[in-house]
């Protein structure tokens, strides 16, 4: 899973910045953000391959089973984002990353022995967020929490970039911006690093069953307000 | 030049083992052909006698519904047309295809057969009749009969072979006292074994049996939206004859098989739908190997079951990447 940065906008302060903090994030500002981070792993779905019973009354007969799951993987996102009052932002964005899928194969009818079976998947997500900036629990004139929540859509490729599999993703969660940099005038307005966390929920993609896959994710960015 | 070959493929009452769908093929010249109907609707006509408790009308309607089945499948382009009813008999050389009751309590392992007559020269089949053996009691009854033998569920196993289909070998038995094999579990029509009285699940098709029709007959769009996995199956680095090779979908529970065909232990297996796929490797080593190779002298029997060491991505249309499954010595 993808990962859509949430990238806050948050506004650029202004000077005196004792007095303007509470003005951080004007209207109409444009921010864009890049960074990194990290997507935790999740079931893909446990399935048995199974032939159909010799009798009415039994159940499937099972050959072998397999339980997969995607591995942990590094996330790589950029995002534009855009405010459209001092408490709320949307945002855009897309992220990248390489999981591995999984496989772990057991219960072999034959007692061939339990192996673990993977093919790496390259992932792309394209989404859009609406954030929310809780002004209220700012830190000091600089830091401010922020939540957000958006959906967008899941892109995998099999092994070999021939094989595409589409799907949604979800996701809610929150973090912290920080301004390093707040200017009244000239292009650039401000910048700063931001942290997320996000619980994602996949649905449609690589799946072996029919429900939406949590993964836990978290990242960090730069980013620069114009 | 035509020659016939009575290829007598039935499906036993009692069993064996094994996995996945196989083409019929004849050598011409040097190269492989598989064995199919050029011409389409194939006509077929039902011998007008009753037998094992099944009347004549009763056989037909059974017949026509099998037909039916292996018409509906989508992804392949098999038609035929019911010809009517005949006093001619199953096997007789008269250029009709003949389906009907005969009995032979000789063959008392044996609840149908299917032969051929075919165009040595092109592959095409010209003449195909089955035999069901009225020595067995068999049912028409829509939820079968536990006494009984499900004629729809043989007649579709027979039908395979009369499009050209050998048998497959998903499936799993187990010995019995008698030395005979019971059917634990199969996941196609095609396997030689059939499930037991009152069963009727062999009514339906499963993704063996139309990925075997659906290659032999492709339908339009069959091909670049089906994936084929392609590779070979060493032990000791040489190429293995008869190594049955499953592939299996988790997405969608598919297991789709073929077999290693040559000395280099290549296989082809197509239909797979695109996607990752396990493929797990196994011997033929408690069926009956006659049912499945002409020349079962040169099956390789003597590995363990193997899973590739990756997943297995089928592509969307073409082969997939060749992959080498290295099995070990049993």
């Amino acid at each position: 899973m993808t990962r859509v940065v949430v990238f806050a906008l948050a506004l650029t302060a202004v000077y005196p910045a004792s007095a303007q903090t509470r003005n951080l994030a004007p209207p109409e500002r444009i921010e864009v953000s890049g960074g990194a981070g990290w997507i935790g792993g999740a079931s893909v779905g446990a399935v048995d391959a199974e032939l159909r019973a010799a009798t009415v009354s039994q159940s499937p007969f099972r050959l072998f089973s397999t339980d997969s799951r995607f591995g942990g993987a590094a996330t790589f996102h950029v995002t534009a984002g855009f405010a459209l009052t001092r408490r709320f932002a949307v945002e855009g964005g897309v992220t990248v990353s390489h999981p591995e899928l999984r496989a772990s194969i057991s219960e072999d009818v034959e007692s061939a022995p339990p192996i673990t079976i993977a093919e790496r998947i390259d992932q792309y997500s394209i989404d859009a967020n609406l954030v929310v900036m809780i002004r209220e629990l700012a830190i000091g004139q600089q830091t401010v929490p922020f939540v957000s929540a958006g959906a967008g859509y899941l892109r995998q490729l099999h092994a070999g970039q021939t094989v595409v599999e589409h799907g949604h993703v979800f996701h809610a969660g929150g973090g912290i911006k920080h301004w390093l940099l707040i200017r009244r005038q000239g292009l650039i307005r401000g910048a700063g690093v931001r942290a997320d966390a996000h619980l994602y929920l996949m649905s449609g993609g690589i799946a072996f069953e029919d429900h939406p896959r949590p993964h836990g994710a978290v990242s960090g960015s730069v980013f620069l307000a114009f | 030049m035509r020659l016939l070959l009575c290829i007598v493929l039935g499906v036993a009452s009692l069993s064996q083992n094994a996995h996945a769908y196989l083409q019929f093929t004849t050598a011409v010249g040097g190269e492989t052909r598989v064995l199919k109907w050029q011409r389409t609707p194939i006509r077929w006509f039902a011998a007008d006698r009753a037998g094992g408790g099944v009347s004549a009308a009763e056989f037909q309607g059974a017949m026509a519904r099998a037909f039916a089945t292996w018409e509906a499948v989508p992804t392949a382009s098999v038609t035929f047309q019911f010809a009517g009813a005949t006093g001619a008999q199953p096997f007789d050389d008269d250029g009709i295809s003949v389906l009907g009751f005969q009995a032979h309590p000789e063959m008392d392992r044996v609840l149908g057969a299917t032969g051929f007559l075919v165009d040595t020269v092109t592959g095409e089949i010209v003449e195909s009749d089955i035999f069901f053996n009225s020595t067995f009691p068999w049912s028409t009854a829509a939820q079968g009969d536990p006494n009984r033998f499900d004629l729809e569920s043989v007649a579709l196993h027979e039908i395979g072979h009369f499009i050209g289909l050998g048998h497959s070998g998903i499936g799993e038995t187990e010995m019995r006292p008698d030395g005979g094999r019971q059917v634990l579990g199969s996941a196609a029509v095609m396997f030689p074994i059939a499930l037991g009285r009152g069963i009727t699940h062999d009514r339906v098709l499963e993704p063996d049996d139309i990925a075997g029709v659906s290659d032999t007959y492709p339908a339009a769009g069959f091909r670049s939206s089906t994936g084929v996995a392609a590779g070979r199956v060493s032990r000791n680095g040489r190429g293995i004859i008869g190594a049955h090779v499953v592939t299996f979908n988790p997405a969608t529970g598919a297991l789709i098989a073929g077999f290693t065909l040559n000395n280099d232990g290549e296989f082809q297996i197509a239909g797979l739908q695109p996607g990752a796929h396990v493929i797990r490797v196994e011997p033929l080593d408690d069926a009956d190997v006659e049912s499945f190779f002409s020349r079962p002298s040169a099956v390789d029997l003597g590995f363990l079951v193997t899973f590739y060491d990756r997943l297995y991505v089928a592509p969307n249309g073409g082969v997939g990447d060749r992959v080498t499954v290295a099995v070990r010595p049993r």
